[in-house]
């Protein structure tokens, strides 16, 4: 044949073409479930915990999509009939708002075993449409070498930064998650409740000056680590990381009024793969829990877990941690947002 | 026939021009302006689903909202008027005097831009941070400070780290000008008894306000979007870019994003106008 232009456009694009419908007949059987994952240590987790023994039982294969949960569920909502997206990692607050939009499936012992051992309550905190799987605690992680004599409870943390003892590195409101673990918790420690913030914005209004705020987790670490701040509002999960690097002068305290729980919730979008189910199995299986717990220093919440002994000294009780009203927050958390930006700044 | 073939001629260069264009038409149209209306949309459409102009209207009689647009505005403004006033005498030097260096000189100011912006901004935490290198010379190695200086979270930190981002864009603007003017319109100048200061303010200065305004533009309208550096180094600034990155991270009002965004467009879409008649004023 002789090859002129024409013919090798025709020929590349008809190539093109079937190398991009390669992909389609997997997805037609139903064969290949995406799921979700954090970037990072937290992907191969997944990968390592949940993936792997999903493949192995099933015979089929997982895709990790990495993002967010503000991001998937966007992605759910633009085709809630045909989902992108077969399982999702979701924040509490928005596990609720996805639950309350009709866009997941109930979570039910009879297609999900595994939700026998998982706490109730975290099921309920889903609307029943999702669960809990992993959790960590906001607190107070500190500067060893700087900090003699931590804080150990939210309202002391107020009072020495207010003094001017410290500089405090605080989540700054363009992070997610801080309306819940650190606004709701600080507000709740100082006695404020959903509908009362004001012992918060005071309290914040008295520490202005020996604020600095991290947009997100690692320029917290970098505030603590280049001296910019002596302590701060972080996770537990993240400082014992730190820990395991080498980096041997963090340490975390759960304040004594009790660290919110910022948990990790999972759910299955209406019309995703009906394999989603085997692989939320795994997910909340004991011993693929375990393994992932140990991998991120995090707690996990299926209850016949058994942590090793290094774990079980850091991971923090869930009695000892706060469950935040996920869904009261979700009604409020946009005049929260307006009036710290107001008050606060960015 | 032949005179039949040659009015086919220029029809099928104009069809051959139009597929060349088809592409990038196509791209910008699927990607960027489909996009772009969409979004645009959204902050018109009422809940039940009418018209509706009513987040313009709260958006543009609230204080704040007013003094976020205001801040937007000013901050890029500054960062537009230093990166110019820094980058015009590198750029001179570029073209003048580097010679055989000039090629070191644009790697310089391009090597930067390899590198992600979140390392750079990084980078300028490290530095002046409460216990950072700056500190450490000023408090314990020269002695000329008996505490260390809060520098990051204020408003000069965060427009330098910004011109240090975008001077680049204005010095490789004002030097493609610079390079292109007549030198024997300066020497004239000189030979006529002018000073090189004179020369240099009445001829050389007026023939590049093409480039300058280029840059200008060019460094507004990045700056008028700077999203990453703000957020990690602060300064307490307070722009739309933040807040509509917010609108979708945190509270998920997509309307609202919508209508900041709509705005932010509008306003860079007038200081682009109004950019371009000043340019074109000073008749170049």
């Amino acid at each position: 044949m002789k090859l002129n232009r024409r013919n090798f456009i025709g020929t590349g694009m008809a190539a093109t073409g079937l190398l991009g419908l390669s992909g389609l007949p997997l997805r037609a059987q139903g064969k290949t479930l995406n799921v979700t994952a954090y970037g990072g240590v937290w992907e191969q987790a997944v990968r390592d915990c949940f993936v792997a023994p999903f493949e192995a039982k099933t015979g089929a294969t997982a895709t990790v999509s990495l993002g967010g949960p503000a991001q998937w569920l966007a992605q759910v909502e633009a085709n809630p009939e045909a989902p992108p997206l077969d399982v999702l990692i979701m924040s509490p607050d928005l596990a609720v708002l996805a639950a309350e939009s009709g866009l997941m499936d109930d979570f039910t012992v009879e297609k999900l075993p595994n939700l026998a051992h998982i706490p109730q309550e975290f099921t309920d905190a889903c609307l029943g449409k999702g669960t809990y799987f992993d959790y960590g605690v906001g607190g107070i992680t500190y500067n060893k070498q700087v900090v003699a004599d931590p804080p150990r409870s939210f309202a002391d943390f107020v009072e020495r930064v207010a003094a001017g003892e410290f500089v405090a590195s605080v989540p700054s409101i363009q992070y997610g998650p801080t309306t819940v673990f650190f606004l709701w918790a600080l507000n709740n420690a100082l006695g404020g409740d959903v509908e009362n913030t004001d012992p918060f914005f005071e309290a914040m209004a008295k520490m202005k000056d020996n604020l600095v705020f991290w947009a997100g987790p690692n320029d917290f670490f970098n505030h603590l680590s280049s001296g910019e701040a002596d302590l701060g509002i972080y996770f537990d999960g993240r400082t014992w990381n730190h820990v395991d690097e080498g980096v041997d002068w963090i340490d975390f305290i759960n304040p004594s009024e009790g660290g919110a729980m910022t948990a990790v919730a999972i759910q299955k979008p209406k019309h995703a793969s009906d394999l989603a189910w085997d692989y939320l199995n795994e997910v909340l299986d004991a011993g693929n829990q375990a393994k992932f717990a140990e991998i991120l220093n995090y707690g996990v919440t299926n209850t016949q877990v058994q942590y090793s002994e290094k774990l079980a000294a850091r991971v923090t009780p869930l009695s000892e941690a706060k469950l935040p009203p996920y869904a009261d927050i979700a009604r409020v958390r946009a005049d929260w947002v307006d009036r710290w930006n107001r008050e606060i700044g960015m | 026939m032949p005179d039949q073939a040659s009015a086919q001629a220029p029809m099928s260069a104009a069809l051959r021009r139009a597929l060349l264009l088809a592409p990038a038409l196509i791209f910008l149209a699927v990607f960027f302006v489909m996009p772009l209306v969409d979004n645009s949309a959204r902050s018109f459409i009422a809940e039940d689903g009418g018209f509706t102009l009513s987040r313009y209207g709260a958006f543009l009689t609230d204080r704040f909202y007013l003094g976020v647009i205001a801040e937007t505005v000013i901050l890029s403004a500054v960062v537009t008027a230093v990166s110019v006033v820094i980058a015009y005498p590198v750029a001179y030097v570029l073209v003048r005097k580097a010679g055989r260096l000039s090629g070191l000189i644009v790697f310089l100011l391009i090597a930067p831009l390899l590198t992600s912006i979140i390392m750079r901004t990084f980078g300028w935490q490290v530095l002046f941070a409460r216990r950072g290198l700056v500190n450490q010379w000023l408090v314990t190695d020269l002695g000329l400070l008996d505490a260390p200086l809060r520098w990051l979270n204020t408003p000069g930190l965060a427009i330098a780290a910004l011109v240090h981002v975008l001077v680049p864009f204005a010095v490789l603007s004002i030097a493609s000008v610079l390079q292109g003017v007549d030198r024997r319109l300066e020497e004239g100048a000189l030979m006529l008894g002018a000073s090189r200061f004179r020369t240099f303010l009445e001829v050389t200065l007026p023939l590049t306000t093409d480039g300058i305004g280029t840059g200008a533009i060019l460094v507004f309208m990045i700056a008028n979007g700077s999203f990453v550096t703000l957020v990690l180094l602060g300064g307490g600034f307070q722009t739309l870019p933040l807040l509509i990155y917010q609108q979708f991270n945190t509270t998920r009002d997509f309307a609202l994003a919508s209508t900041m965004s709509t705005v932010l467009l509008v306003i860079a879409l007038a200081c682009l106008w109004l950019q371009l008649r000043l340019v074109r004023r000073q008749g170049v």
